[in-house]
């Protein structure tokens, strides 16, 4: 099947004051039309500029490196910022964390969608679209003329989701859209991206930093850490036979998994700052399986079952394991 | 003290430079009598609206001399305010020309006026020298009472609330909605125009601290609003504190910093309200000097401003003093915000 | 909306009789006795004096005094100007227009200059043009009106390329109404300058800081990613919120205009409140000093409250609340 987005060997680095931070490494992904990959990892792992590297909105002190990105066989990676501008809204609709913050308080919401429609249509037609499209994410006509402080947080986002999908793009990038809203408006806001993704036929990239609400949601799923992937595969795979230890850490640490009166677990150790990053494998600091090669070396990406993984446990480490 | 000017140029060069100006003009200030060629009521009335004096290294006939000298002025036409210099006379720039109070000077009948004189003859120099006496202290002096009443007002509107806090803040407030111009106009003229220069001086520092009080009352009491809540003030007032000793020891050093900031940045509103006054003739008075009414004759008399511009270089003086004032202002803002340190 | 303005307008009756009688107190508090002292002063006739002292009671207790000139004010008199023998709502009234047309001519080339300029210099943030700009602005914000005004004055008199003083030029009465127009706009541009330049430092820095914050704010990411162009990200979403804290503070800044235009005019001899006031309190006309600063405050008011209005409309979280 014809692959919506090709992420390859993306990287990513802060040119500041002194010397390059490199951010992003080695980032590989794909996701075909009608899937979902759930980008799973804690915060300041470098999700949110994975995605906005793929419609290339990074903060100006950030550069690309290397890496390609490719949506609907189009390479995004050559393309000036004008020509952005028609990829992004047209073919990608992005979704983000606080509704609140990323609407325009002084615009109504119905101006708001509209400004986002590409093609050229009359007044009327675009406000019929815009209609159309309000129903179709949950909200009223009426809501047109609302201005953003009169609609509660689910509703600003199904107005940012109307937003997004206003032109029918075919790769919608939502970044943690339930994270700020209360637990039974999430649950709704994600069953209607379930619903629209599945009518329109859409590839999601679906960020979060919850991997239970990941595996509730999605096809297939990726962990980051320190800016690297270190698992990718199938979401069944992935979430029930964990191999990097990281994603090993995250699922233990999971509420669900604990018997009553256990204690509660988390991570040893902190997410590592990106200008001093750990020698060889970032997380081997917190890792409970690390070995001697992990502090010298950087692994690559092993194939496993149906998975990647980013661990030496899993690929040609015969040869230095300690003690053979 | 180090530390602080460590931190202050650090942050801001800009407020660095300032302090130092300050503290340079502050000390020309202290020392006016001795800087000054001449004493500032002196008049050489052949000598009314004379230019700036050049000084010369080099003279007429192409010599070096290593002391700088100044030639003789010669009155070409009185009635036009023309004059010359004369290259047949030439006085040295001596230390201790006329006596042994003054560092520089002439010997007479040699004249040095660095910055021209006014209409009466006077060295312009010798007069902003002492203006600054009033221009500079009359800030510091204003700030001080203004924020002695808007930290009692203030604080005790703040701290008891109540009724108390609304007829206070009602009377902030209808303060604030006169334009400060006139209401500083308005005082004057309550007040006889007749007393003494210490007097005038003394009654320019209560109007301005009578309309000044107002905005720092409203600033320290909404510290003092949100101190209140605090938990280390409610700590103490459950250890039985008095409310004087809460009000002293805990609400007041807690907002120090944000206050030596607001007040620093007050101060040109004092200076400025000083020379606006006396600019109109209704502040300082002849024959002592301030950097306001030494402008207050070019005021409408366009003949003088055409013939000495020279007359506004203390409207310069007011304005370095100014920004020196805001630039510390500023950095003593990015000082002391508890976020950079 | 509506009811949100008629609000406002209540809110500001209070502070207007307020202003009544600080005004009142500040010129009958002081030492001396002001009644005698009138009827010494040679300049104002004993006809004056007895009708003062049947209008505003002039030998009553001082409270009674200041209700009788509160009724008179209710009924626009302000008194007689012991200077000029005329009725002060008459001076006021002349003054006033040309107080209001200076205020309003500088207020808007201020807002005219600096908000494009804040804008440009926020988008070259970092680069050579911001910071001088930045700095050009911060010597701005340090000259003090009187010696812009003083600096202007010397320039026009120098060059001769703009008339210095008064509104209106000699051949006034020939002129056909367009042409005193233009005269009366000659006039006003030196007064006006200065008045610009003085406050425009302060404006540009708030634009900048303000449109810069703008810039940063999710909102703006949300219409990039919608692939809105540059000049829609700009000028539609950030320009807007970029703008409205500006009309806040307008209330503000009014007052440091009102009080920089009556300096400006009596430097450069506009015929306006300033000049009024002065020549007032200089003669010790304590009715038109008085009535002047309620005028001054009066129009403070006033403008606050159009600040408010233009806010209201301008900023939806409030209009709809």
């Amino acid at each position: 099947m014809e692959k919506t987005l090709v992420v390859k060997n993306l990287a990513l680095a802060f040119h500041q004051e002194r010397r390059p931070v490199t951010i992003l490494a080695g980032v590989e992904f794909e996701i075909s039309s009608g899937e979902t990959l759930a980008l799973v990892g804690e915060s300041g792992s470098g999700k949110t500029l994975t995605a906005l590297s793929i419609v290339k909105l990074l903060p100006p002190q950030a550069r690309l490196e290397t890496g390609e990105v490719r949506l609907n066989g189009q390479s995004l990676t050559s393309l000036s910022e004008r020509e952005m501008e028609n990829i992004r809204g047209r073919q990608v609709g992005l979704v983000f964390q606080e509704p609140s913050a990323y609407l325009n308080p002084v615009f109504t919401i119905g101006n708001q969608i509209e400004e986002a429609i590409k093609s050229s249509l009359s007044r009327k037609e675009k406000k019929e679209r815009v209609a159309q499209m309000l129903a179709e994410v949950g909200l009223d006509e009426k809501h047109y003329w609302h201005y953003p402080h009169q609609l509660s947080g689910g509703m600003q986002q199904r107005a940012l989701i109307a937003m997004a999908l206003i032109n029918h793009p075919s790769l919608l990038i939502a970044d943690e859209p339930t994270t700020s809203l209360d637990v039974t408006t999430a649950v709704q806001i994600i069953s209607l991206i379930k619903t629209l993704i599945k009518k329109h036929h859409l590839a999601l990239l679906f960020i979060s930093h919850d991997i239970a609400l990941a595996h509730y949601f999605a096809d297939r799923m990726a962990v980051m850490y320190a800016g690297r992937l270190v698992e990718i595969g199938p979401t069944r795979t992935v979430f029930n036979s964990p191999r990097h230890p990281y994603t090993e850490s995250l699922i233990a640490c999971l509420p669900e998994k604990y018997k009553p009166g256990e204690k509660i677990r988390a991570i040893p150790g902190t997410v590592p700052d990106f200008a001093n990053l750990p020698s060889g494998c970032p997380f081997h600091p917190r890792c409970h399986r690390r070995m001697e090669r992990c502090f010298r070396e950087e692994p690559e990406m092993f194939p496993v079952a149906s998975a990647l993984v980013r661990c030496f446990l899993y690929g040609n480490s015969v040869a230095t394991e300690p003690g053979n | 003290m180090r530390r602080f000017w460590q931190r202050l140029w650090k942050k801001s060069k800009p407020a660095g430079v300032a302090l130092i100006v300050l503290f340079l003009l502050y000390a020309t200030a202290l020392l006016a009598n001795f800087l000054s060629p001449y004493p500032y009521e002196r008049q050489f009335r052949e000598y009314s609206l004379c230019p700036p004096t050049r000084i010369h290294f080099i003279d007429s006939q192409g010599r070096f001399h290593l002391r700088p000298f100044v030639y003789g002025i010669t009155v070409v036409n009185p009635a036009f305010k023309r004059y010359r210099e004369d290259h047949t006379r030439l006085y040295p720039i001596k230390f201790f020309a006329e006596g042994r109070r003054r560092i520089l000077g002439v010997e007479p009948p040699g004249k040095i006026f660095l910055l021209g004189t006014d209409l009466h003859g006077r060295d312009i120099f010798s007069r902003i020298l002492h203006g600054a006496r009033i221009s500079l202290s009359i800030g510091l002096i204003g700030v001080s009472i203004s924020f002695l009443l808007g930290l009692i007002i203030g604080g005790v509107s703040g701290y008891f609330g109540g009724r108390l806090d609304t007829v206070l803040m009602r009377l902030v407030e209808i303060i604030m909605t006169f334009p400060s111009f006139y209401l500083l106009l308005a005082l004057r003229a309550s007040f006889k125009p007749n007393i003494s220069s210490l007097q005038l001086y003394l009654l320019i520092v209560i109007i301005m601290s009578l309309i000044g009080w107002a905005s720092l009352a409203r600033i320290i009491r909404g510290m003092v609003l949100s101190l209140k809540e605090e938990e280390f003030v409610m700590a103490s007032r459950s250890l039985g504190l008095s409310t004087f000793r809460i009000i002293t020891r805990h609400i007041l050093p807690n907002t120090f910093s944000y206050t030596v900031t607001a007040l620093t940045l007050s101060i040109p509103g004092y200076i400025l309200g000083e020379s606006t006054l006396s600019l109109l003739g209704l502040g300082i008075q002849e024959p002592y000097p301030s950097w306001g009414n030494m402008l207050s004759i070019c005021v409408g008399n366009l003949r003088i401003l055409t013939l000495a511009p020279w007359m506004l270089t203390p409207g310069l003086c007011i304005f370095v003093t100014v920004m020196c004032f805001n630039f510390l202002g500023d950095g003593l803002r990015e000082v002391m915000d508890p976020r950079n340190w | 909306m509506r009811r949100y303005i008629v609000r406002r307008v209540l809110q500001f009756v209070p502070l207007l009789f307020g202003m009544t009688l600080l005004s009142f107190l500040i010129i009958h508090l002081a030492p001396g006795d002001y009644f005698t002292q009138l009827k010494m002063n040679p300049q104002i006739s004993p006809e004056t004096i007895a009708a003062m002292e049947r209008n505003f009671g002039l030998d009553k207790p001082v409270l009674v005094q200041y209700f009788y000139w509160v009724k008179n004010i209710l009924t626009f008199n302000l008194g007689e100007s012991f200077a000029y023998h005329v009725p002060n709502a008459f001076l006021i009234k002349e003054r006033l227009l040309n107080t209001v047309a200076l205020s309003v001519f500088s207020i808007m080339a201020t807002w005219m200059l600096a908000i494009p300029l804040g804008i440009y210099a926020a988008r070259k943030k970092g680069c050579w043009q911001e910071t001088v700009l930045s700095a050009a602005a911060y010597v701005g914000i340090s000259l003090p009106s009187f010696f812009i005004a003083m600096l202007l004055v010397f320039l026009a008199a120098r060059t001769m390329v703009l008339p210095i003083g008064g509104t209106t030029s000699i051949f006034w009465t020939g002129a056909s109404l367009w042409e005193k127009f233009v005269d009366y706009l000659r006039h006003l541009l030196l007064p006006g300058m200065a008045l610009t330049l003085a406050g425009i430092g302060s404006l540009y820095r708030l634009m900048k800081n303000n449109f810069l914050e703008a810039l940063g704010s999710p909102y703006i990411l949300t219409a990039r990613a919608k692939g809105l162009p540059p000049v829609l990200v700009l000028y539609k979403h950030a320009l807007r919120n970029a703008v409205n804290p500006m009309i806040t503070i307008f209330g503000y800044e009014l007052s440091g205009i009102l009080s920089g235009a009556a300096l400006v005019e009596i430097i450069t001899n506009w015929p306006g409140m300033g000049r009024l006031i002065l020549d007032a309190v200089l003669s010790q006309d304590l009715y038109l000093v008085m009535a002047s600063l309620l005028i001054g405050g009066f129009l403070l008011i006033l403008g606050n409250l159009i600040a408010d209005i233009l806010l209201v409309m301008a900023d939806p979280r409030i209009r709809l609340r």
